[in-house]
This record gives C-alpha cells, sequence and structure tokens, in this order.
C-alpha cells in the first residue's frame, strides 16, 4: 500500500489536466496502487485568499476516506488565523500547506513566527511546497521560481524544532541542505535522474524521504514506478512508500 | 513488454569501457530494454565542438556498439557548423563502422540554420535518420543554440525527404506536437523532463501512435518513470507497443529477435 503525500485537486490553468471529482481521484489513484493521499486544492494557488479552494477541497473529500485533506493557509494574509481556524472546524487535520513563491513571502517574513507556534500549538505538520512545475514549462507569464535552497536553509534555521515536509524539491536541493539540518523530510516527485533513490540513499536517510507523485500534473503511474522499480532495500520502500507518511501525519 | 530506449547517453562523462557499458546494458534489462540507441556524450566539449572532438565522441559511441552489437546502435553526433567537407567525412566514416544507424544534432546551432543543409545531404547520401535536440525557448531562451519545435518543423518541411526526430516530448510540449503535426517525415521521441500528464495522449492524438518514439534521456532520466508514464498513458495496448518497440525498430530498421 502506498501513501502519496502530493496530490491536488482541481483544474490547472495552464495545462489540460484532469479535473476529477474527490471518487474519481481516489479510484485513479488506486489504479496505481495508492491507498492513501494527502490531497490540496489548486485553487487556493491563484486565488487571492485560499479559503474558497479550501472549501472545495473539504467538501470533494467528504465522502472519500483514502484522501486526506491538507488546506493551504497563506499566512501573509492578515486573516490567516481565520483560515486556519475554519480549516479546523472543517475536518480532522494532519497538516497545512504553504506555496512562498506562488503567495508572495519570504521564509523570513514575521508574520511565520506566530504562524508556526499556532500550528505546534495545534499539532499540525507543515508541507512546503518547493515548486508545482519544471519552471522551464511554465506559462510564458508566470515567472515563478521554485523557492530558493537559502531561503528554505533560512527557515529551516529559524524553526529548529519544526520538521517541516518539502514538496516538489529537487535532488540536488536536497543533497545542498542534507549535510546541514535534519529537521526537514522531502517528498520526492521532483527528485530524478537515473537511479535516483539508489543514489539519493547515502545522502539522505530513507526515513525522510516519502513518496508524492504531484497527481495530476505529473504521471501518477511514472512517479509512483519510481518507486516501485528501485533498487533499494525493502525496507527503504516500505519507509518511503509509506510508513514515513503514516508515521509523520500520525494516519 | 520489450521495449527499445531511443535516446540514451550511456556514455556521459565517463568511460566507455566493458565494465561501465555492461552496467548500462544490465540497467535497462532490468526495465524490459532489449536495446538502446547511443547518441553519444554530446556535451563533453561544449556545445560545439570540433572536428577531432566530434571523432573522439563518435569513437566512444562505436565501441559502445562494437562490444554489445545486439544491445546498442549507435547515432553519430555532427556539429552542422563545421560545414559540409567535415559534416560529410564524419557522417561517411561512421556510416562505415557497424552499428551506426543515425545523426545525432545537439545544440551548436539552430534547426533552422542554413548549415543544416549538409546534415540532409548527409542523411540523404547514407540513408540517416537525424535525432534533433528540441525544446521550447519560451522560457530558455537561447535560440541561437536551442532548437525550438518550430525551428525543428521547418527544418523538417526544407527536407521532407529526410527522417527526423524531434527529441524531447517534454521540452517541446503541447506546441511542439502541433508543430509536428504536418511532417510527415518527422517523428518525436518522448524523453525530456518530468512526466507532464496528458502529453503521451496528446501527441498520439495529433501525430497518431506511429510517430511517437519512447526515449529516456539515461542517464538524466529514470527509466521506471519515463516507461511508467507510456504504461499509465490512456492509449491502446497497440498503441503502447508502437510507442515502446515497433516505431523505432521500423524507422531504424533494427532486426531484434
Amino acid at each position: 500500500m502506498l501513501i502519496d503525500t502530493n496530490v491536488n485537486l482541481g483544474p490547472w490553468p495552464f495545462t489540460p489536466v484532469p479535473d476529477r471529482t474527490g471518487p474519481e481521484l481516489a479510484a485513479h489513484l488506486a489504479t496505481n496502487g495508492i491507498r492513501r493521499a494527502l490531497v490540496s486544492h489548486f485553487g487556493a494557488v491563484f486565488l487571492p485568499e485560499p479559503m474558497p479552494a479550501n472549501r472545495k477541497l473539504f467538501a470533494a473529500v467528504r465522502r472519500s476516506p483514502a484522501l486526506i485533506p491538507v488546506p493551504v493557509i497563506n499566512p501573509a494574509l492578515r486573516n490567516w488565523r481565520e483560515q486556519l481556524a475554519e480549516c479546523r472546524d472543517s475536518a480532522p487535520l494532519r497538516a497545512v500547506k504553504i506555496l512562498p513563491n506562488y503567495h508572495r513571502y519570504q521564509l523570513g517574513a514575521a508574520h511565520l513566527e506566530p504562524f508556526m507556534a499556532a500550528l505546534a500549538d495545534a499539532k499540525l505538520k507543515l508541507i512546503l511546497n518547493v515548486r508545482l512545475e519544471d519552471e522551464r514549462h511554465k506559462y510564458f507569464a508566470l515567472r515563478i521560481k521554485g523557492v530558493p535552497v537559502p531561503e528554505l536553509a533560512r527557515f529551516l534555521r529559524r524553526f529548529p524544532r519544526h520538521h517541516v515536509l518539502f514538496a516538489g524539491i529537487y535532488k540536488g536541493e536536497v543533497e545542498k541542505l542534507a549535510p546541514n539540518f535534519t529537521n526537514f523530510s522531502a517528498e520526492i516527485s521532483f527528485c530524478e535522474t537515473t537511479n535516483c533513490l539508489e543514489l539519493m540513499l547515502p545522502k539522505f536517510p530513507a526515513r525522510r524521504l516519502m513518496l508524492g507523485t504531484c497527481t495530476p500534473l505529473l504521471s501518477t503511474r511514472g512517479e509512483a514506478d519510481k518507486l516501485r522499480g528501485a533498487r533499494i532495500p525493502a525496507r527503504a520502500k516500505a519507509l518511503i512508500g509509506a510508513a514515513n507518511a503514516r508515521r509523520f501525519f500520525k494516519l | 513488454m520489450r521495449i527499445i530506449d531511443v535516446h540514451t547517453h550511456p556514455v556521459f562523462g565517463n568511460p566507455a569501457d566493458r565494465v561501465h557499458l555492461q552496467r548500462w546494458v544490465d540497467h535497462g534489462r532490468r526495465h524490459d530494454i532489449v536495446h538502446m540507441i547511443v547518441l553519444g556524450d554530446v556535451l563533453l566539449y561544449g556545445a560545439t565542438p570540433n572536428a577531432e572532438q566530434l571523432r573522439k565522441i563518435n569513437n566512444d559511441t562505436a565501441t559502445a556498439a562494437r562490444m554489445f552489437p545486439d544491445y546498442f546502435t549507435a547515432f553519430c553526433y555532427l556539429n552542422p557548423l563545421l560545414g559540409e567537407r567535415a559534416t560529410m567525412a564524419e557522417a561517411e566514416r561512421c556510416a562505415a563502422k557497424p552499428g551506426f544507424r543515425g545523426i545525432k544534432l545537439e545544440i551548436a546551432n539552430n534547426a533552422s540554420h542554413s548549415a543544416m543543409r549538409h546534415v540532409a545531404k548527409a542523411a540523404r547520401t547514407f540513408h540517416l535518420p537525424i535525432l534533433q535536440h528540441s525544446w521550447s525557448t519560451v522560457n530558455i531562451r537561447d535560440r541561437q543554440h536551442q532548437s525550438d519545435p518550430e525551428d525543428t518543423a521547418l527544418f523538417a518541411r526544407r527536407f521532407p525527404d529526410v527522417q527526423i526526430i524531434m527529441a524531447h516530448l517534454t521540452g517541446i510540449g503541447f506546441r511542439g506536437v502541433l508543430e509536428a503535426k504536418d511532417c510527415p517525415n518527422l517523428f518525436v521521441d518522448t524523453s525530456g523532463g518530468f512526466p507532464e500528464e496528458g502529453l503521451i495522449e496528446f501527441a498520439v492524438e495529433h501525430l497518431g501512435a506511429d510517430r511517437v518514439l519512447y526515449g529516456s534521456d539515461l542517464p538524466i532520466r529514470e527509466n521506471s518513470v519515463t516507461i511508467g508514464r507510456i504504461l499509465g498513458a490512456n492509449i491502446s495496448a497497440a498503441d503502447r507497443r508502437k510507442l515502446l518497440f515497433t516505431n523505432t525498430a521500423r524507422l531504424l530498421k533494427l532486426n531484434l529477435n
């Protein structure tokens, strides 16, 4: 059984990806061997305030127990406490997601201090989305780069007691951060080279990697096969495929 | 399912020795890849290698095809900017060696450059298809070196009697597929970038399953991912077989038992 830590619902404005209902998404993931998934809604990426998309997310997953909602919070907005409170009232939460590059704030911003404290109080995990697309293929007018490694490092240094999951991070970025920080895990959808996991494990422990497919932007089957086809010990595969996510998110 | 990978660089920053090459053969077989097309260590000397550097790269490629003739087919790497004489000479030298079945072009120049007529002449003379590196220049720019799908399609229209593979489906994107659509001599390989959803289906819909070839860009990408995106694509089993095996076998006249 696989657990996918990077899935989205909703349409993406720049490419014709399937706009699935919750049950359709759960069925699609199941055909690729994924039994549970942490799901956000693409609408939260572009809306001026993410709650309309989060409401759609909660409604969509209500009858799909395989889909675990991960609402997006924009802590740069003055109402972030209200966003968080409404999300917590809407469903039992395991984590929230932030998109600093799409929501235009730095990871050194002052508002992140109380935000991180609030997550700790609520016992919520944080998924920090580094990127959603290969920068080379973005819509021509969308000049948004991945969150730079020095920014990620600054964040990890600033909040040493928080363990964060970086989604959409490149293999090279994981390896740059690995020697100096132990308070992050990495989702693997944007980690790719031949024998990727085999090459990563000596530099980064399997207990801090988690399967992610970036469905529907990337091929679910292709990304799941990255783990299935990897020549790594069965125990490492089990950790990356499900056990780490189960432990981290208390699933 | 038997697979042919039309876009690989097993000699990539490593020596073309038996131990190293055997590792790639074993790697490929684990992924059901029964044959690989070796495109050479094309960036070893930068974007515009001279004649001697080309010979060195092509000799390494020839070594792979000679050591594992049942597993590797070679493409001859050329720099069109070296002119007609150098292009024809190196193409002739490679064509005389066993295992060479095509020409590889990288980023020496844009595919619309007038020097491409020399490569077309070599392709015609020695009956070799051309695999042209291509990528959308919308975001990466550098159109002097990079060939936008528009440029590769123009090259195909200028030389309709030459068979051309536009590399990197993910890099050329949806627009690239449409650029290729009206060029029956233009094929597309599926390599390049992360496995973006929907592109395989779009390419099959617009080009037909006969003009889409599986490629991985090994060792830059992961074969399980590049194959998985095709196995997971919403296309028929017959079309999947064409992409993964039949099309490349037919185009390169490979007789694989």
